[in-house]
């Protein structure tokens, strides 16, 4: 029995009185249960979901980890948190419309008047950005400065749309349950402020203090969200990964927070390869990829499956790291193409070298902008030599080790000892 | 210095009579009677407010702690020499420099000192750093790629840990989980028993917690279960361990 079952027990125990009464009542298990504690429904239901697991949990209800699995394995997710689905069971679902609390529901006439207001503003300034676009330059002050106000209308147009619906309980319900729809502004909103608070500072300053930042590109801001999986492990940004999980390629989850559709490249680059002849490192591309198209609505991201003919540049090669070399740091980036042009795949296959792959003259030449980064890390283990043998790469017995420096100065040698005899030898 | 005076002033004597007709009028001569304020000369002493013996103002002038450069600017340096001695951080460590537990400054690599201003970094420290190239300059533009040196060697492995590779060329990602190679046959090569275990945050080779937990249940063990209220194994229990830490205490003498 988990934490918040054993506090609301007693609680539970009272309701159960009011329920057998109203089970008395109704007789049947109906879907709009009303102050049900719902012990008996919920055994009922488990035992169904125990007998025929082809029987719908509901995702919404569900608060065992048990029940919770039987729903993962058949490819559903929980909605919300635990303690909420725990709590949804227990009470009725009346929507907010017709919750019985006087000052909640005045509170909501406060928050629909607003949005109404919002409403107007909104179409208020529609109308004005649409006059402005058909004024002459002339009469507003040139091309440049009409260009400017209506930018900042539009801006004020985007924060209108965002105050409208901010307040808006449902709005925040649905965001909360992953089901907003990131087409709309609200929902892009509140992904990106909550990217914002903690998955953005932690990435960023991961890749500051393991100085990817001037590394392989001389400044990152992202602006876009990139998730990195192998598989089913999750790598959160500079872990180290086993180069036996690294072996197939990651799969992306990119979510962008501003509208439309835009082409980006994907580059995978490690800029810790060891260099012999220079004594210094050098970078090598792992993976690179162009023309990839990118929504809001459309997340997820699997490298395996791209094109092989229109997109990818350089296949996956798997991450490996020679015995005691420093780790490595292989870092993703989401390079955004100007203007939604594409690049000639054909062409840049045959020029684009792995070895040696200057990320900084390559987003140069073609314009890209960094707009997402992330970044994991490797060393030597157990399985990277079979992973160098099964990608064919050569050097899997090649151990670095720290080379020499003569000291300073010269060892002092230590004087010749003079032999003494003993006292009663020399008598 | 001031003396003790002899003789009471004129004002006691008249504040005294004036104390004794408000006395009298509340009724409490007793009192005065009893400690007659007049009589008692002023003695007072004035101690020393400023310590002069001891450890007060002494130490003056120690030894020197030899403090100061080690190493001047653009002077070779090879990793591990200190290059300045200092108390407190009057220099912070730079590029390929470090700073030990009182506040050293020593080299990281082999190469040229450098004493130069971070205004990008910090606006008023001052660092220390060693260049691998005599005439560059430090401190690098913000946005350029560190300059870093390999100084490794490439090695062909021993055989030893070569015939380890060609038993690890088959493993694959189902393998991964952090621990080592659990199967039998490691038994039959005679490896260690600390080769079989996973190796934990501190750096040893121990279980896991879960597999202690697990050991009286594979050996066997059958513990009696705990009974909240059970009077009478208490006392057995309680008599064993009295009779026990009397045996104990016998042999002790």
């Amino acid at each position: 029995m988990s934490g918040y079952k054993q506090v609301s027990r007693p609680l539970l125990l009272l309701c159960r009185q009011k329920a057998l009464v109203q089970e008395a009542r109704i007789h049947a298990p109906t879907v709009s249960r009303g102050f049900t504690s719902s012990r008996p429904l919920r055994d009922e239901s488990l035992s169904e979901a125990a007998s025929s697991p082809t029987v719908a949990l509901d995702p919404a209800l569900v608060s065992t980890p048990r029940e919770e699995k039987i729903l993962m394995r058949m490819g559903v997710k929980p909605i919300g948190s635990r303690r909420r689905r725990a709590a949804l069971q227990t009470c009725a679902n009346v929507p907010f419309e017709q919750l019985p609390y006087q000052c909640f529901q005045e509170a909501r006439k406060i928050l629909l008047a607003d949005r109404e207001e919002k409403l107007r503003e909104i179409e208020l300034e529609r109308a004005r950005i649409a006059r402005l676009k058909e004024q002459d330059a002339a009469v507003s002050g040139g091309e440049a400065q009409k260009q400017v106000r209506l930018r900042s209308m539009m801006d004020r147009l985007e924060r209108l749309k965002i105050l409208a619906d901010i307040n808006d309980p449902v709005v925040r319900k649905r965001y909360e349950d992953g089901k907003g729809d990131m087409n709309k502004p609200i929902y892009r909103y509140l992904a990106d402020k909550e990217w914002r608070r903690y998955r953005r500072p932690l990435l960023v300053q991961r890749i500051t203090q393991m100085a990817v930042a001037p590394d392989i590109l001389p400044h990152l801001d992202p602006v876009v969200d990139v998730r990195l999986a192998f598989g089913r492990r999750n790598v959160q940004p500079g872990d180290f990964v086993n180069s036996r999980v690294s072996e197939m390629p990651p799969k992306l989850r990119v979510q962008v927070f501003d509208k439309g559709e835009r082409l980006v490249s994907i580059a995978i680059v490690d800029p810790d390869v060891p260099d012999i002849e220079s004594d210094a490192f050098k970078y090598r591309c792992h993976f690179l990829a162009a023309n990839i198209r990118l929504s809001p609505t459309e997340a997820s991201l699997p490298l395996s499956k791209l094109s092989g003919d229109t997109q990818i540049l350089l296949p996956w090669l798997p991450p490996f790291v020679q015995k005691g070399s420093p780790y490595h740091r292989y870092s993703v980036f989401l390079l955004l193409q100007p203007d939604r042009k594409e690049l000639d795949v054909a062409s840049l296959r045959e020029t684009v070298e792995r070895d040696g792959f200057n990320l900084r003259s390559f987003t140069g030449k073609h314009s890209l902008r960094p707009v997402g980064v992330n970044m994991f890390r490797g060393i030597w283990d157990e399985g990277t030599a079979g992973v160098m043998k099964r990608a064919g790469v050569e050097g899997a017995n090649v151990e670095f080790k720290r080379r020499r420096i003569e000291p300073l100065k010269k060892p002092v040698l230590p004087l010749p000892r003079k032999k003494v005899e003993p006292f009663w030898k020399s008598r | 210095m001031l003396l003790p005076r002899l003789g009471s002033p004129s004002w006691t004597l008249i504040s005294t009579s004036r104390r004794h007709a408000a006395s009298a009028s509340i009724g409490h001569g007793l009192l005065n009677h009893l400690c007659p304020v007049t009589k008692h000369p002023l003695f007072f002493v004035r101690h020393a407010t400023h310590k002069a013996q001891g450890s007060v103002n002494g130490g003056k002038d120690g030894p020197g702690k030899r403090l100061g450069a080690k190493k001047s600017g653009e002077q070779y340096v090879i990793p591990g020499n200190i290059i300045f001695r200092q108390r407190g951080t009057l220099w912070f460590p730079g590029e390929n420099c470090g700073m030990g537990r009182d506040h050293t400054i020593y080299a990281k690599e082999a190469g040229y000192v450098k004493y130069y201003l971070d205004p990008e970094k910090h606006p008023k420290r001052k660092y220390i750093g060693v260049v691998y190239e005599r005439d560059q300059k430090l401190p690098l533009p913000r946005n350029s790629a560190r300059r870093r040196r390999l100084s490794l060697v490439a090695t062909v492995m021993s055989e030893e840990s070569q015939e380890k590779l060609e038993d690890n060329l088959t493993m694959s990602a189902s393998d991964v989980s952090g621990v080592r190679q659990q199967s039998s046959g490691n038994d039959a090569k005679g490896l260690g028993r600390h080769e079989q275990l996973e190796m934990s945050r501190g750096y040893m080779y121990r279980e896991s917690n879960w597999q202690i937990g697990r050991t009286a249940e594979k050996s066997g063990v059958k513990v009696k279960p705990f009974k909240p209220g059970d009077r009478w194994a208490a006392w057995r229990k309680s008599t064993a361990r009295k009779a026990r830490n009397a045996e104990r205490r016998g042999m002790r003498r």
